[in-house]
């Protein structure tokens, strides 16, 4: 039952207004050998880079405890005691949240100072098997809080910063100690009521842009929101370059029939071969053109979510993903397929390796990769920063 | 009358070569010729490797070819087919 299950981990940050450096930090390791699944997200005494630098130090540390099975009580003394000392408040603080899932086993979660996780099922919260409260010699007035659960396939795990449960603290009456977990909680269960397929990148930006508009808009503290959800795997089909062969075309062009939601074309050739074999014409809407797109717009074809030009495109996605450029700001065809590859947890692609003599002529004025090499970029891109799985099959 | 068909190809080598320009010409023709045509993007036309044409960007104004197309080139040809 396991075997086959993704789990996807995304998060969203907002950083306190003003700062310029989150004092949250999140990290998250996947050991695929023993179907084990670590993250950990900290938040450093203060704000700004002084917080960071500790909520780093934490992660860092706490991550590599988890991944070494050492005691908890340990663990967590040992980052305790490792922590610089503020020269302000005079004491070395985080508060952290370590996730230790392991597919098909008991998931354990050690917390200290950070608000409880929220375990949904569906839209009902689990509760866990055991919990257990360990308080340290060294630091009597820190309660570490340990719990064991079971996740089953379906189930998400929701594990924020206090900048999410206590955002709009004292606006009004409503929110006199802020939004809370059971605010939070409510509103994830909407959320996953109204798309019960919501992916942990949308559900945890979309937390994250509650408890700033519960704010008012502004970050009174550092807003971080981690989601886990364990399920079955989306994959994703770009298509990109006619084949090198053209007896090769309408195997290629088979190879769009994953489902309209889930296949991209890139390629002006790429398109005319699947308009030839699918018998319909891509249709550009040009109407919402903007001058400081700088990639071409993108068009509508039956069976797929959309095409766009090749390797312009392509290789803005890539630098996009390489620099974790935020998508907001990018153009409207890359931060779609950005977002769609997000969205998936397997991206295939399937490259023609026919070469446009044409975009080898000098005079173009930007240089232009062969097509294989961006697909290998941004393949590694995506399994090494966002921890996707990549296929790639050449035609 | 029917207006005039204009077709800007959106393909890598066009786009570079002007044809982002060109996806604008509606906004940058003069008052004469405003209204009498219509603008349609495709993917690609395939021509950029055609040996006996000169050049990218390509347009085609009612099925007919413009190389190396610029709006002027475009204007003066659709005054062309409007005098005719």
């Amino acid at each position: 039952m396991y075997s086959q299950l993704f789990v996807e981990m995304e998060s969203f940050q907002f950083t306190k207004t003003g700062q310029a450096a989150c004092g949250d930090d999140i990290q998250i390791k996947v050991l695929k050998d023993e179907n084990r699944y670590l993250a950990v997200l900290s938040d450093g005494l203060g704000s700004g880079v002084k917080a960071h630098v500790l909520a780093n130090m934490t992660t860092t540390m706490a991550l590599r405890y988890l991944q070494s099975n050492m005691d908890t009580l340990q663990s967590v003394e040992t980052i305790m005691d490792s922590l610089p000392v503020c020269e302000v408040r005079k004491i070395s603080y985080s508060t952290f949240s370590m996730i230790d899932l392991r597919l098909g086993g008991i998931t354990r979660i050690v917390e200290m100072g950070n608000p409880q996780y929220i375990q949904l099922r569906g839209t009902e919260e689990v509760q866990p098997l055991k919990h257990e409260t360990i308080v340290s010699k060294h630091w009597p007035d820190r309660q570490v809080e340990c719990y064991e659960l079971k996740m089953i396939p379906g189930d998400r795990l929701i594990v924020s910063s206090d900048g999410v449960t206590q955002s709009g603290l004292g606006e009004g009456p409503q929110y006199r100690f802020g939004w809370r977990r059971s605010g939070e909680m409510e509103y994830a269960r909407a959320r996953i009521s109204s798309n019960p397929e919501i992916s942990s990148f949308s559900l945890a930006r979309s937390i994250a842009y509650q408890a700033y508009g519960i704010s008012k808009n502004t970050c009174k503290d550092d807003i971080s929101c981690m989601v886990i959800y364990m399920r079955k795997p989306r994959v994703m089909r770009l298509l990109t370059g006619p084949p090198f062969h053209k007896d090769h075309d309408i195997d290629f062009a088979k190879c769009a029939n994953l489902g309209e939601e889930h296949t991209i074309v890139c390629g002006g050739t790429t398109a005319n071969i699947l308009e030839r074999v699918i018998d319909r014409k891509v249709e550009i809407d040009i109407s919402k053109l903007r001058r400081d797109d700088k990639l071409p717009p993108a068009g509508r074809l039956p069976g797929v979510a959309m095409v766009t030009e090749g390797i312009l495109t392509l290789t803005r996605v890539c630098k996009a993903l390489e620099d974790s450029e935020p998508t907001d700001s990018l153009p409207e065809t890359a931060r779609k397929i950005i977002e769609m590859m997000k969205q998936h947890d397997k991206i295939e692609f399937v490259v023609g390796t026919k070469v446009n003599e044409a975009h080898q002529d000098p005079s173009l004025p930007q240089d232009l990769e062969l097509r294989r090499g961006i697909i290998r970029r941004i393949s590694s891109a995506l399994n090494q920063k966002f921890r996707k799985e990549t296929e790639i099959t050449f035609f | 009358m029917k207006k005039m068909q204009l077709e800007i190809c959106c393909g890598t080598t066009c786009y570079m070569m002007g044809a982002n320009r060109l996806l604008y010409i509606e906004n940058e023709v003069p008052p004469e010729l405003r209204g009498k045509f219509e603008v349609k993007a495709l993917p690609c036309m395939g021509l950029c490797n055609d040996k006996n044409l000169s050049g990218a960007p390509y347009v085609k104004l009612n099925g007919i070819i413009i190389e190396n197309a610029t709006i002027e080139k475009i204007c003066d040809k659709m005054r062309a087919m409007l005098d005719d």
